[in-house]
């Protein structure tokens, strides 16, 4: 990440001198006001979900939840903890609903459950990302109701074009990174020989 | 049909809390609780990432790199116009999203150009959001291949997005 930002940063400065040198601070300061007022919106939206989390927790919905997913979850992430299967097992169920604002929540606490203070993101880590990069929503409800109020004759005949590519590129996102977890060891392996 | 969904959960929620003789108000407190204390945590995270795609795009980058990527896009079968969509979608959320809604207003909404839009917007995510926020509150620094394998899997569904609006 770090990387990545520093060349977003460094080459549109770079190109900001030549052409718009007053625009930079100005901009700076803009985006980061539209980001506080993003996290405003994001505060009353996880109060709601975080509210309606508590309940789903607190009356053992969850553990249902985590154990129904289990065996995948197990298989897919190789984890062994009941805590971070569940909170997996939100996340994925968030994401599949098509409130990825719910899903924030339960993906950060998952990722703390996950962290083994290594400074390096481990297999799971790494799966939990993938994943959610892939999408997994059974229902894109933004997208229908943003195409049904620009005056779409069948708003949701895109349902099953996305749940085909949504499917396919979740399934490659989890093989991929398997096979470079398997390769990554297989290196290792031979280094230690 | 979808309107339904989510209320429909609610309510069930709500029932098996009684059943269960759960104190709902007490716990929707204590959950909710939680939520400002986050937001706090992930603020500077956020704004950070925000500022850098800002930049981006003032500076003519952005629209120099859909210049650059629009006939490679092109020979992969992803509609020209939808570069820029594609491009901003790992960074920006409500960024691609005001560029979804052009693209229906421009084309129509059951345009070619929009159903593509529609399911590429459908079955991908702000990659470099997600990574940014999702990681904020641990120890890691180093993500190794995250975000290269998140990145590959959703030019695949970009390009299989396009393919497959063409004959469904």
């Amino acid at each position: 990440m770090n990387i990545f930002w520093l060349i977003m940063m460094l080459a549109s400065m770079l190109v900001l001198l030549i052409v718009n040198p007053s625009a930079m601070l100005s901009e700076m300061i803009g985006a980061s006001t539209e980001a506080l007022e993003l996290c405003i919106e994001l505060c009353a939206v996880y109060v709601v979900w975080l509210g309606f989390i508590e309940l789903i927790d607190a009356s053992g919905l969850s553990n249902k939840l985590a154990k129904l997913l289990r065996p995948l979850i197990k298989k897919i992430f190789k984890v062994d903890n009941e805590e971070t299967e569940k909170l997996i097992a939100l996340n994925i169920s968030a994401n599949m609903l098509g409130v990825g604002n719910a899903a924030t929540p339960m993906g950060i606490r998952a990722m703390q459950a996950l962290d083994d203070k290594s400074e390096k993101a481990n297999f799971a880590m790494i799966m939990l990302v993938v994943i959610n990069a892939t999408s997994i929503q059974l229902l894109p409800t933004t997208v229908i109701g943003l195409r049904a109020s620009a005056g779409s004759a069948n708003p949701a005949d895109i349902i099953l074009p996305t749940l085909i590519v949504t499917v396919t590129t979740t399934i490659m996102g989890i093989l991929l990174v398997h096979g470079i977890e398997k390769l990554r060891k297989k290196i290792k392996g031979r280094k230690k020989q | 049909m979808s309107a339904y969904i989510l209320p429909i959960l609610f309510i069930l929620l709500f029932i098996y809390c009684i059943y269960k003789r759960l104190n709902t108000y007490d716990n929707f407190v204590k959950g909710a609780k939680g939520a400002i204390k986050l937001v706090v945590d992930i603020f500077p995270f956020i704004a950070s990432i925000m500022i850098a795609v800002a930049l981006l795009r003032v500076s003519g980058i952005t629209s120099w790199l859909t210049q650059i990527l629009s006939p490679i896009f092109n020979a992969l079968g992803v509609p020209s116009e939808l570069t820029e969509l594609v491009l901003l979608r790992p960074f920006t959320g409500s960024g691609s999203y005001a560029l979804l809604e052009d693209v229906l207003v421009t084309y129509g909404a059951d345009s070619y150009i929009s159903r593509c839009a529609c399911v590429i917007m459908g079955c991908s995510e702000t990659i470099f959001y997600v990574a940014t926020v999702y990681f904020s509150q641990t120890k890691v620094k180093k993500l190794l291949y995250a975000i290269p394998v998140a990145l590959i899997c959703s030019i695949v569904g970009t390009i299989l997005a396009c393919l497959l609006c063409r004959i469904m």
